[in-house]
């Protein structure tokens, strides 16, 4: 090194090795970094929950009499004259509102049918000489397991498009050559003492990134 | 600035010339920038195999080409899920053409729709994609700029509130058709409009051509658990995507084509969603379309004509 001129001294030359070797070693940790990702951090994923298989159910939310029948289960409610007795008619007791009262034992019926409960008379749907039936107001006797024809009596466009399949769900084949439709029935959506549909809980909406709060982040991971 | 003569001869004594030295470092930084620039092929997992590279065309495949690619899906899906599915091509019926009506008078904005669809069409859970979107709108207006999608009310419907699921309108003119730059998408002659997920390039255009937001890009590969993956699968239908194709709701072909009803009809508790064949006058979307109020085409100014309808009951 002391030969070197003086006008490349050593201490000049060791500094541009330095800074070279210091530039090579900047140039591998680059690499490193890009190769192991220590660097670039991918964008992080939120953890989304399995939706709950309960919002995956195609059985309807009720069980018709003939469902009953079908799945062979308890039919007690539908007997009713184990308390009734036959050829006595119970009689309807209404409040001061012209409200009616449920008696105890039927504690489950919620009355709540048509524009302000106004359909409150039970003889308008059930047979009261045969409390096992059904009638239509015109006297004709109804059987449990198939009330649309009762229930057409009055709502005359909705069974209108019931039966064309157009109001209800039908499942199964829309191509009858291939396999056969299920019609649902009018009870297994609605309940005859009250038939509104009742509000339920949604389903889970989307994990939209764009809903979050950090709007950055999604505009990296996601659309 | 000339460069004292001595040094270059001087130095190469030592170890490294400042030349050589120099270059090397060149050398290693540009060979950094490479690994650096090549780094995203990391990410590449299912990279593409020779025999799928190799794929002609859904529409030149012959029978029996077809009989070995069904085959190769169902192997790289039980390969991945460890389920052997049953991949079919379905071909549209003679005398078939899908319409969907959607009653918005029923429709109470439970979302069971989506996660069924979801759910049969084995969409990605996480990343997030879902064909059906429900959105919110208030009463008195059509405008689907006032709706919202991401509600998140304890319990449906809300008063004054009304609720319209959308999801691809499967066009009679069909814009995200018109872009595809290498016909990775069509329209079959019974209306589904398809895509051919070994075809597609993942351009997005479709996905920007298309007026209803309907089209879903898949930016990471998509993640479906094993015990809900849907083994009935059809080759332009629900056979399990690769990350960066495009895909969107095909009225469940694996179903429809067999003759059945789309899952999100199924799962319907109101029954607001109504699917058949308009061909057929006998068929409940022929009775819909005939008595009931139909709100004519969603963007019908756009010139789309979709096959999907909206309709109310009172």
């Amino acid at each position: 090194m002391e030969t070197l001129p003086p006008s490349a001294p050593a201490s000049k030359i060791a500094r541009t090795n330095i800074f070279l070797a210091g530039l090579t070693l900047g140039f591998l940790a680059l690499a490193a970094l890009f190769t192991k990702n220590l660097w670039g951090h991918l964008p992080t994923k939120q953890t989304i929950p399995i939706v709950d298989k309960k919002f995956l159910e195609t059985t309807p939310w009720r069980q018709t009499y003939a469902d009953l029948v079908k799945a062979k289960e308890d039919l007690s409610d539908y007997d009713c004259y184990g308390c009734h007795e036959k050829k006595k008619p119970p009689t309807i007791r209404y409040d001061a509102n012209q409200k009616i009262v449920v008696p105890k034992e039927h504690s489950d019926v919620v009355m709540g049918h048509g524009s302000h409960d106004r359909n409150n008379l039970c003889y308008n749907c059930h047979n009261e000489q045969n409390l096992a039936t059904l009638q239509i107001r015109d006297g004709t006797e109804v059987k449990f397991d198939n009330i649309p024809p009762l229930c057409g009596s009055c709502h005359g466009p909705t069974y209108r498009d019931w039966e064309a399949g157009a109001h209800g769900r039908t499942s199964g084949f829309w191509d009858r050559s291939k396999g056969e439709i299920t019609r649902l029935s009018c009870a297994n959506c609605h309940n005859p003492h009250s038939p509104r549909i009742p509000t339920r809980e949604p389903a889970p909406g989307p994990h939209s990134l764009r809903a979050t709060t950090t709007v950055h982040e999604s505009a990296e991971s996601s659309h | 600035m000339p460069l004292p003569d001595s040094t270059t001869d001087k130095t190469s004594d030592a170890a490294m010339s400042r030349r050589s030295f120099l270059r090397g470092s060149a050398a290693l930084g540009g060979l950094t920038a490479l690994a650096a620039s090549l780094s995203p092929l990391r990410e590449l997992h299912d990279f593409t195999n020779t025999e799928q590279f190799l794929q002609k065309y859904y529409k030149e495949l012959t029978p029996d080409e077809m009989t070995k690619v069904l085959k190769r899906i169902e192997g790289e899906v039980e390969k991945q899920y460890g389920v052997r599915p049953h991949v079919r091509d379905l071909r549209p019926m003679d005398g078939v053409e899908y319409v969907y009506c959607l009653n918005l008078t029923r429709c109470i904005g439970c979302r069971k729709c989506v996660h069924a669809c979801v759910n049969e069409n084995n969409q990605s859970r996480n990343p997030e994609i879902q064909y059906i979107r429900v959105l919110k709108m208030p009463h008195g207006s059509m405008d689907v700029e006032k709706g919202d999608h991401t509600y998140d009310a304890k319990q449906v419907p809300e008063k004054g509130f009304f609720y319209m699921p959308i999801q691809c309108q499967q066009c009679h003119n069909p814009p995200c058709v018109k872009v595809c730059p290498v016909n990775a998408t069509w329209q079959e002659k019974d209306g589904i409009t398809v895509i051919d997920y070994d075809w597609c390039i993942g351009c997005r255009y479709c996905e920007a051509a298309c007026p209803y937001w309907a089209r879903r890009f898949n930016w990471t590969k998509p993640e479906i658990p094993k015990e809900r993956l849907n083994s009935n699968m059809a080759y332009l239908g629900n056979r399990p995507r690769k990350q960066g194709v495009m895909e969107k709701c095909h009225f469940c072909i694996q179903r429809t084509r067999a003759g059945r009803y789309p899952a999100c009809l199924e799962v319907c508790p109101v029954g607001a969603r109504k699917f058949g064949n308009i061909l057929d006058p006998e068929s409940e979307v022929s009775y819909i379309l005939r008595e009931k109020r139909v709100f004519i085409q969603l963007k019908e100014e756009m010139g789309t004509s979709p096959r999907f309808f909206y309709y109310f009951d009172k």
